[in-house]
């Protein structure tokens, strides 16, 4: 059974629609990536999915559980097994990488404060900025900052870690750090829904890959598929042109 | 130069002088907070508002801006009373001051608004904060943190600019120096003694509003580094 169940999902901005009827599955302990020109909707489609932007049409359901965008408690739930990571680092600029982490967990779910800071040490041991409780966001380099808000996601133990891009603000000499880090989660088998122009990457870490252009889906299948035999134009055209740079 | 310095006069006169320094700090801190506040309210309309609001405030800030605050003063202290509304000279001079400080306030204010990143926002909003929690954690604490610094040096501003209200004839400390000064005509020394009392004014000022701003909005700069 789909751990995350993703049907006919639409999406605006607007009147301009951007998602027209996504649809897609994740497998429990699967990484499935997203890919796809500028433009084709896959960051409105992570955002649509955590209820950033709200879906116009479609369902979704994590579990059992078909989520309803409109109600406060199931938005709730939703954001309880998932947690998202933009292209933008996002951190709270005003507090320390500890507090960054672990703010959720101890203001919002209440969670014990003992408890949730050791688990966030360990989480930022692994992500390799153990030395680095007490700085603040803006002494931290893109990459580091990345590896922090992977971390602060994580803290929320979620079921599903959705990534935006994590790589593509940063500096070429950060990006192997931060994927090493998701190569790492994926080797623990945490389940993930990814968007990355990284291509090696994509390649190697996911089970599946889905192509999308214009709000919509061209062509799904496992990486030898997608990159080798595509069965789509479009899809060669992309991966063609990405691998050649 | 053959003038001799006698600053006895002038230190007899200390306890008087250091008592206009607290009127002068008076005015300083009244004419902050209420402009401060409303200026609050300005840069909310100026932010959020819809656009008569933004009009209106934006209005206020060009006529408070682009005119001397003495005129605006003398406009509280002689027109008014022309409307029936009587204020003593120190009302005047802290409420023009408010007024002109509530102009430059809401335009600080408006700053710290758009400081705010959207992104951050988004991260708050899927890790589960509810607006309140968003407001608590994330948005004042980032605008504090902004418009701290352009905060403090404006008080510091108005502790020196409160001395508009010698003009008007308020005992503040600049009006006790003029007293003073023109009754026993030891008009160096006098003011060189105001002078010092302001300095040391503005310097405690600088020094905890610096530490303040180090220990609770981890701003830089400023006298400590
Ligand atoms: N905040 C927004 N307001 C209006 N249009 C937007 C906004 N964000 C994205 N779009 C539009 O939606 C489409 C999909 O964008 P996006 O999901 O960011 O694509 P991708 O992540 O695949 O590059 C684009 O045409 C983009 O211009
Ligand atoms: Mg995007």
């Amino acid at each position: 059974m789909a751990h995350l169940e993703i049907d006919n999902l639409c999406a605006s901005y607007g009147n301009t629609p951007v998602l027209k009827g996504i649809s897609l599955d994740v497998e429990k302990s699967e990484v499935v990536s997203l890919i796809g020109p500028s433009g084709s909707g896959k960051s409105t489609l992570l955002r649509a999915l955590v209820g950033v932007t709200k879906p116009t049409e479609g369902t979704v359901r994590i579990g059992e559980t078909t989520v309803d965008y409109r109600s406060a408690a199931s938005l709730r739930s939703v954001r309880d097994s998932m947690a998202i990571v933009f292209q933008q680092y996002n951190l709270f600029q005003n507090m320390t990488v500890m507090d960054n982490v672990t703010i959720a967990p101890i203001k919002i779910k209440k969670w014990n404060k003992a408890e949730v800071r050791k688990h966030a040490a360990e989480l930022l041991e692994r992500v390799g900025l153990s030395a680095k409780h007490n700085a603040y966001p803006d002494e931290l380099s893109g990459g580091q900052q990345q590896r922090v808000a992977i971390a602060r996601a994580l803290c929320l133990r979620p079921q599903l870690l959705l990534l935006d891009e994590v790589t593509s603000a940063l500096d070429p000499e950060l990006v192997g750090e931060v994927l090493d880090t998701i190569r790492d989660l994926a080797r623990d088998g945490m389940t993930m829904l990814i968007v990355s122009h990284e291509m090696g990457f994509v390649r190697e870490v996911s089970s599946r890959i889905v192509m999308m252009d214009k709000g919509a889906v061209v062509e799904k299948g496992p990486p030898a598929q997608i990159f080798d035999a595509p069965e789509q134009e479009r899809t060669r055209d992309f991966t063609a042109r990405i691998l050649s740079h | 130069m053959n003038y001799t310095f006698q600053f006895g006069e002038a230190l007899k006169e200390l306890p008087y002088l250091l008592g206009g320094a607290i009127v002068t700090l008076e005015i300083a801190f009244m004419a902050f907070w209420s402009g401060a506040i409303l200026g609050l309210a300005g840069a909310y309309g100026l932010v959020y508002g819809p656009r008569w609001i933004k009009r209106s405030v934006g209005t206020y800030i060009t006529f408070f801006t682009n005119t001397p605050s003495v005129v605006q003063i003398f406009f509280l202290f002689y027109a008014l009373p022309e409307a029936g509304i009587l204020l003593s000279s120190f009302t005047a001079v802290t409420l023009g001051l408010a007024l002109n400080s509530a102009a430059y306030l809401a335009e600080i204010q408006r700053a710290g608004f758009l400081s705010v990143r959207q992104t951050e926002i988004d991260a708050a909003e899927t890790l589960g904060m509810s607006r309140f929690q968003m407001l608590r954690y994330v948005i004042v604490p980032h605008i504090a943190r902004t418009i701290y610094p352009p905060l403090s040096s404006f008080f510091i501003w108005l502790v020196l600019g409160s001395s508009i209200g010698a003009l008007y004839g308020v005992e503040e400390l600049t009006g006790r120096a003029i007293n003073i000064a023109t009754s026993n005509l030891r008009t160096i020394e006098i003011f060189l003694v105001t002078a010092l009392i302001y300095v040391v004014l503005t310097l405690c000022a600088s020094v905890s509003l610096g530490l303040v701003g180090r220990y609770f909005f981890r701003v830089k700069g400023g006298l400590l580094r």
